[in-house]
C-alpha cells in the first residue's frame, strides 16, 4: 500500500508517470523475482560435510532446543512419555500382533545398523576415495607426461646447443677423406709415371745390350774370319812354347826349397 | 483393530480412493541418481549394489538378451525393495497379491516366448523334445514340456505370492501367538519371541532371494530364447 502512495506521488510529480497507472500492479511485483533463465548449473553450492544432528536416530536436534527454553533438559522426553502412554492407555494404539513383530523387526534393523553401520559406511566412502583416486591419478599422470615432455624438450634444446662439436667432427672426417684420396691419387699418378719411365729405360737399356751383343759378336766374327789357318797354327805352337817355359818355372820355384 | 487374519492383504484406500498407486511408487523415492560427480553415501552404495547385480546377471546373454537389461534390473530393485518395505510394521506389500505379480510375470515370460519364436522358431520349438528320449515317449513327452511351458508363468506369479504372503502370515500368527501367551506364561512367550525375532531374520533374505529368483527365471527363460 506505501508503495502505491510512492506511486501515487510520483505520478504527481511526474505528469508522464500517471499513464503508468496500469503497470501499478505488475511494478507492485517488480520486487518479485521471475526465474527467466535457467538456473546456473555450475559450480554447483557446497553440500556440507555432516548432515542435521540427530538424537535417538529419529528426532532432530533442533526439537531439544526448541523445547528447552520452555521445559529444560527433560522435556521433550516427558512429552514422548506421556503422549505413549497416552496412546496406550487410550487404545488409541492398539497391542496387537503387529506390535510384537514391529519390534522384533525394528529391533533388528537397530541392531544391524549399529553393528554394520560404520562398516558400511567406511566401505562407502573407500568407494568415494577409489573414484577420488581414479580421477587424481588421471590428472596425476596428465601432468606427469607434459613435465616429462618439458624436460625432453630442455634436453634436446641443450643438444642443439652441442650440435658444433659433430659438425667439427664431420668436417674433419671429411677432410680427412679427401686427403686420403689425394694422396692415393698421387701415389698412382707417380706409380703410372714412374712405370712408363721404367719401360723406356728397359727399352733403351735392352737396345743397348743388343747392340753390345751384336758389336761383339760382329767384332768376334770378323776376328776369327781374319785369324788365317797360319797364323792360328803360329798362335798355337807359340802358345804351347810358353806353357813348357811357364812349367819349367814353376819347377824351378819348386825345387829351391827343398 | 485387525477383524481378521488378511487384513493386511487388502489394498488400502483413503476415503474409497485406492492408494495403490502410491504404494507402488513409493520405492523410487530410496533410489535417487547422483547430480554431482561425487555422490552421497546411500548413492554410491546403491550404484555399487547395482553395478554387482547387473554384471552377475547378464553376463550369461547375448547381445539380444542384453538388451533387456534395463528391464530386469527395475524388475530386481523394485521386487527387493518392495518385499523389504513390506516387513515394516503396518505397512502393505503390492507383491502379496496375485494380480500385481501375474501381472508382473505373464508379459515378460510371454515376450520371452514371443521373441524365441520370431528370431529362432526351430530352436524355440525343440525346446519340448529333450535330447535322447526314446522313440515311444515322444507324443507324451510333447505334451509334458507344453505343459511345463504354459505353466512357468503361473509358476512364477504363484511362488512370489505365496512366499511374501505365507511370511507375511507367520509373522503375524507367532506375533499374536506370543501376545496372547504374555498373559499365560512369561517364559513360553519370551521362547515365542525369539522364534519370531529368527522368523524376521528368515523373512529379510527370503525378500531378496525370492527377487532374485524371480528375475533370475525370467533372465533363463530369455537366455533359452535368444
Amino acid at each position: 500500500m506505501l508503495s502505491r502512495l510512492a506511486l501515487h506521488a510520483a505520478g504527481a510529480l511526474a505528469p508522464a508517470l500517471k499513464n503508468a497507472a496500469p503497470l501499478a500492479p505488475g511494478v507492485l511485483q517488480a520486487s518479485r523475482i521471475f526465474h527467466t533463465a535457467s538456473p546456473h548449473l555450475a559450480p554447483l553450492p557446497p553440500l556440507p560435510e555432516h548432515g542435521g544432528k540427530i538424537r535417538h536416530g529419529l528426532i532432530p536436534e533442533e526439537f531439544f532446543g526448541f523445547m528447552y527454553p520452555k521445559t529444560g533438559v527433560t522435556g521433550p522426553y516427558v512429552l514422548g512419555t506421556g503422549l505413549i502412554l497416552y496412546f496406550l492407555s487410550k487404545e488409541i494404539y492398539v497391542i496387537t500382533a503387529d506390535t510384537i513383530a514391529a519390534v522384533s523387526t525394528l529391533g533388528l534393523l537397530v541392531y544391524v545398523a549399529k553393528k554394520y553401520g560404520p562398516t558400511i559406511a567406511a566401505f562407502a566412502d573407500k568407494l568415494r576415495e577409489d573414484q577420488l583416486a581414479q580421477a587424481e591419478a588421471v590428472k596425476q599422470a596428465s601432468m606427469k607426461g607434459i613435465s616429462d615432455a618439458i624436460e625432453l624438450e630442455k634436453k634436446q634444446q641443450a643438444l642443439v646447443a652441442k650440435r658444433h662439436y659433430l659438425f667439427d667432427v664431420q668436417r674433419n672426417n671429411i677432410a680427412m677423406t679427401l686427403e686420403v684420396y689425394y694422396r692415393e691419387r698421387l701415389h698412382k699418378v707417380y706409380t703410372e709415371v714412374k712405370n712408363r719411365l721404367d719401360y723406356h729405360i728397359a727399352k733403351q737399356t735392352m737396345m743397348r745390350r743388343k747392340e753390345q751383343e751384336h758389336m761383339i759378336s760382329w767384332v768376334e766374327n770378323h776376328v776369327m774370319k781374319s785369324i788365317s789357318a797360319q797364323e792360328e797354327k803360329e798362335a798355337i805352337t807359340k802358345c804351347i812354347s810358353d806353357l813348357k817355359v811357364l812349367a819349367k818355372k814353376a819347377q824351378a820355384q819348386s825345387q829351391p826349397v827343398l | 483393530m485387525n477383524e481378521n487374519l488378511f487384513t493386511p492383504f487388502i489394498c488400502p484406500s483413503i476415503m474409497g480412493v485406492s492408494t495403490l498407486p502410491i504404494i507402488i511408487l513409493f520405492p523410487c523415492l530410496i533410489f535417487s541418481a547422483p547430480k554431482r560427480w561425487l555422490p552421497n553415501r546411500m548413492q554410491i552404495l546403491q550404484i555399487w549394489l547395482i553395478r554387482l547385480i547387473t554384471k552377475q546377471m547378464m553376463l550369461m546373454h547375448n547381445k539380444l538378451g542384453r538388451s533387456w537389461t534395463l528391464m530386469l534390473m527395475s524388475l530386481i530393485l523394485f521386487i527387493a525393495t518392495t518385499n523389504l518395505l513390506g516387513l515394516l510394521p503396518y505397512s502393505f506389500t503390492p507383491t502379496t497379491q496375485l494380480s500385481m505379480n501375474l501381472g508382473m510375470a505373464i508379459p515378460l515370460w510371454m515376450g520371452t516366448v514371443v521373441m524365441g519364436f520370431r528370431n529362432k522358431p526351430k530352436a524355440s520349438l525343440a525346446h519340448f523334445l529333450p535330447q535322447g528320449t526314446p522313440t515311444p515317449l515322444i507324443p507324451m513327452l510333447i505334451i509334458i514340456e507344453t505343459i511345463s511351458l504354459l505353466i512357468q508363468p503361473l509358476a512364477l506369479a504363484v511362488r512370489l505370492t505365496a512366499n511374501i504372503t505365507a511370511g507375511h502370515l507367520l509373522i503375524h500368527l507367532i506375533g499374536s501367538a506370543a501376545l496372547a501367551l504374555m498373559s499365560i506364561s512369561l517364559a513360553l512367550s519370551s521362547i515365542t519371541f525369539i522364534i519370531l525375532f529368527l522368523l524376521t531374520i528368515l523373512e529379510f533374505a527370503v525378500a531378496l532371494i525370492q527377487a532374485y529368483v524371480f528375475t533370475l527365471l525370467v533372465s533363463l527363460y530369455l537366455h533359452d530364447n535368444t
